[in-house]
């Protein structure tokens, strides 16, 4: 019975898969004959390539900004959006909204929001008399990165705000009025049973949001290229500019095994963390 | 009711108009039009050029500093200017990385396929990023792709090494109606592979109207272009409105600091080539002494405030304002500032951008957008059309249309650019002496060019010349050892 869904998956995931297995361990321009390289590529990523390193820690904190701030947002914004009433759904509406952009137009935006001149964030600084904080925000190497990764999570939290509000709205409304019975505070409902019942639901948001911030493209692309200076190459630029700009299709492809052995461990390190228990013995 | 006055001013003026008349009709250079008024037998307008014949005369400052008719040689052909070729019915794609040219082009294809009735060209267009990164992987599996276009150098070879040239050399279109000394690029060993098509002028556009109101003369050294800077933002604006964030555009002016930074252009070429392939490192005393100027240009305040956030968007906008002086990428930028603000047509001139003290070796920048090409991979019939399309882009009406409709000059002859203030203007650049874009030799772009430029252009934002010099070099080796 499952043949079909097997034969679907190994033709459009696993073998795509073991493809880029190969051609990781080839040296190949895309022009000329490949040449078998065996582990070369891998040894050189780990031993002589400074800047992919540089760019491995990049991602990493891009990911712990994004994945802290967008979890915690969507799940406030998602408690107060729980209700199905009209306000509630208009108000979910309006913060799903940015999700539905396309991911080059919400990076024009906010690089023109970004603008150390005339852009809004600047000029909203200036004029409550807080100059120091007008700064070169994507044209600055300390600043950059943070700067993509916030707009980052104003692009994708209405859309973890779907999710969480279909997980909470399946927690049983009695634990509530129970723990009302007995003067539980609006803090202490949230501590006790909210948190708890939402962990599963936590999970796929910080598993889903943890992958989001990995493969992160369009926004650093069209907002910055990568740089200045590599200060905002995340790992899927780097592959991109190694394979599209340099013409080296199998040291990308080595990259890109790095980013799934990445991505593999983090997402355990998630699940440990958050000892999730879907029950399966 | 008529006063007598009024009847005398009316004379006066039938007068002026037949006296200018006379005077365009008899001076000598009234062969290629008589559509501005400073066409005289004196040249009095910089940058006036007849512009419509192989060897055309342009107004230009000579060595003394006086005006003088410079006679430019834009042609060199064996013969007369032959017609297009005619194409037989089929239907082939033509793949291009200018959206802004869609128009233009469907335009001139629209009468090419009328003249060929039951032949068809589609466009395909990329976004330039995507062309260079996608193209060849595309077109090279992609047989209707008849007729592509590349960029001089890294992906002209690309395409070359991997055999998608057709060699044109034979045919009568190239060698009468193209530009001889514009072939360059698309030429190997002696064989033409294309027919680089757009030219361009990668020489910083400077406002003539902003010049002349606050008497500010064009630097024509080192010291003068620095001295400018002080100048011009004393005045409150802005010298130099670098798009130092958007890297393409930013890296145009990187040509002006090559042209004349070696004593001769094969030094400069093995030079670029050293870096190119790992032999020579950014930190040589050559390519730290080219950083410095990036820095003194930024200590002397050529560039606006947070360079580093400064980008593609803005910049045109502030030079067609009026809130910087100079917009320095190069002609392909004209077309935006006229966009931006219509009122700018006419007020813009192209600078040579002179970074030694010395007597220059070039005055200014010139390149081809793209090179158009046969696909030797697509069937003979698709490249009979694809010959045949190349041809009628290769006729002097065609060439102008694209010229006028884009705003840039072109690399065919009898190419008549009256109808275009802007391009007749910028004409003047043709009579001086011009490198070919030297930025478009680093043929590694990713592994080598982008980095290399992305560390000018931190530090013509201010980050210190040696760390970023060296760290950018120990990226290039490794990145080139991978």
């Amino acid at each position: 019975m499952a043949f079909p869904a097997v034969a679907v998956y190994s033709f459009l995931y696993l073998y795509p898969a073991i493809q880029n297995l190969l051609y990781a361990t080839e040296r190949w321009d895309g022009v000329t004959k490949p040449e078998q390289v065996g582990f070369h590529n891998f040894a050189h990523l780990a031993t002589d390539d400074d800047l992919f390193m540089k760019i491995v820690g990049n991602n990493i904190r891009f990911t712990l900004i994004v994945v802290i701030f967008q979890t915690a947002f969507s799940l406030l914004f998602a408690t107060f959006l729980l209700k199905n009433t009209k306000t509630t759904i208009l108000l979910r509406v309006i913060y799903f909204f940015p999700t539905i952009l396309s991911s080059v137009s919400v990076g024009l935006i906010w690089t023109f929001l970004y603008n150390p001149n005339f852009g809004f964030i600047n000029a909203s600084f200036k004029a409550i008399g807080l100059d120091g904080l007008a700064l070169n925000w994507l044209g600055d190497t300390r600043y950059s990165l943070y700067a993509i990764a916030v707009t980052q999570v104003w692009f994708h939290t209405g859309q973890m705000v779907i999710i969480y509000v279909a997980g909470l709205q399946q927690i049983p409304a009695d634990l509530y009025e129970a723990a009302e019975v007995d003067g539980a505070s609006r803090w202490q409902q949230f501590k006790s049973i909210t948190w708890p019942m939402a962990l599963p639901t936590t999970a796929v948001v910080v598993a889903y949001t943890t992958i989001q911030s990995f493969r992160a493209f369009d926004l650093v692309y069209s907002m910055t290229q990568g740089g200045p200076l590599n200060s905002s190459d995340l790992i899927v630029t780097s592959i991109y500019n190694t394979a599209f700009a340099s013409f080296k299709y199998g040291y990308a492809s080595a990259q890109s095994v790095v980013l799934i052995l990445v991505v593999l461990f983090v997402t355990w390190l998630q699940r440990r963390t958050l000892r999730i228990d879907y029950g399966v013995k | 009711m008529t006063t007598k006055g009024m009847k005398s001013l009316s004379a006066r003026r039938l007068g002026a108009v037949a006296t200018i008349a006379f005077a365009l009709v008899a001076t000598s250079i009234t062969t290629g039009f008589a559509a501005d008024p400073s066409f005289g037998k004196a040249c009095t307008t910089e940058g006036v050029s007849t512009g419509t014949s192989s060897t055309s005369l342009i107004c230009s400052v000579n060595s003394a500093g006086k005006l003088t008719w410079t006679n430019v040689r834009l042609g060199q052909s064996t013969g007369s200017p032959v017609a297009a070729l005619k194409a037989s019915p089929g239907t082939i794609e033509f793949h291009h990385f200018r959206p802004e040219d869609k128009a233009v082009f469907a335009s001139i294809i629209a009468k090419f396929e009328a003249a060929n009735p039951g032949t068809h060209v589609n466009q395909v267009i990329m976004s330039s990023n995507d062309y260079t990164n996608l193209g060849y992987a595309k077109i090279s599996v992609n047989p209707k792709a008849a007729v592509f276009v590349t960029v001089r150098g890294g992906q002209f070879d690309q395409f070359y090494n991997g055999g998608m040239m057709r060699d044109i050399s034979s045919d009568r279109f190239v060698r009468q109606n193209v530009i001889q000394s514009a072939l360059t690029p698309a030429t190997v060993g002696g064989k033409i592979y294309g027919v680089p098509y757009q030219s361009l002028f990668n020489d910083p556009l400077y406002n003539t109207e902003m010049f002349a109101a606050h008497k500010w003369t064009v630097p024509t050294n080192w010291t003068q272009l620095l001295s400018f800077c002080k100048t011009v933002k004393a005045a409150g604006i802005i010298p130099f409105a670098w798009p130092a964030a958007t890297r393409g555009n930013a890296g145009q002016i990187m040509n002006s600091f090559l042209m004349n930074s070696a004593p001769d252009v094969a030094t400069l070429t093995s030079r670029i080539q050293a870096i190119d392939t790992g032999k020579a490192d950014l930190t040589s005393d050559w390519f730290t002494a080219i950083a410095n100027k990036y820095k003194a240009m930024n200590d002397a305040g050529c560039f606006p405030a947070n360079v580093t956030g400064y980008n593609d968007t803005v910049a045109p906008a502030d030079f067609a304002n009026g809130k910087a002086a100079i917009y320095p990428t190069g002609t392909f930028g004209m077309s935006t500032v006229t966009n931006l603000n219509p009122a700018m047509k006419g007020k813009m001139k192209l600078m040579s951008m002179i970074t030694v003290d010395e007597k220059p070796l070039y005055q200014g920048i010139t390149n081809n957008t793209f090179i158009l090409s046969v696909n030797k991979k697509a069937t003979s019939r698709d490249q009979n059309i694809a010959r045949a399309f190349i041809s009628f882009l290769t006729t002097a009406a065609a060439a102008q249309e694209y010229a006028v409709g884009t705003s840039q000059h072109v690399s065919i002859i009898n190419v008549n650019y009256s109808a275009n203030i802007d391009l007749l203007n910028t004409s003047d650049i043709m009579g001086k002496k011009l490198l070919l874009a030297p930025r478009f030799l680093f043929n590694n772009v990713g592994t080598v060019r982008n980095p290399l430029e992305d560390a000018l252009i931190a530090i013509g934002g201010g980050a210190d010349v040696t760390k970023t010099l060296a760290d950018t070099s120990k990226t290039i080796k490794q990145s080139l050892g991978a």
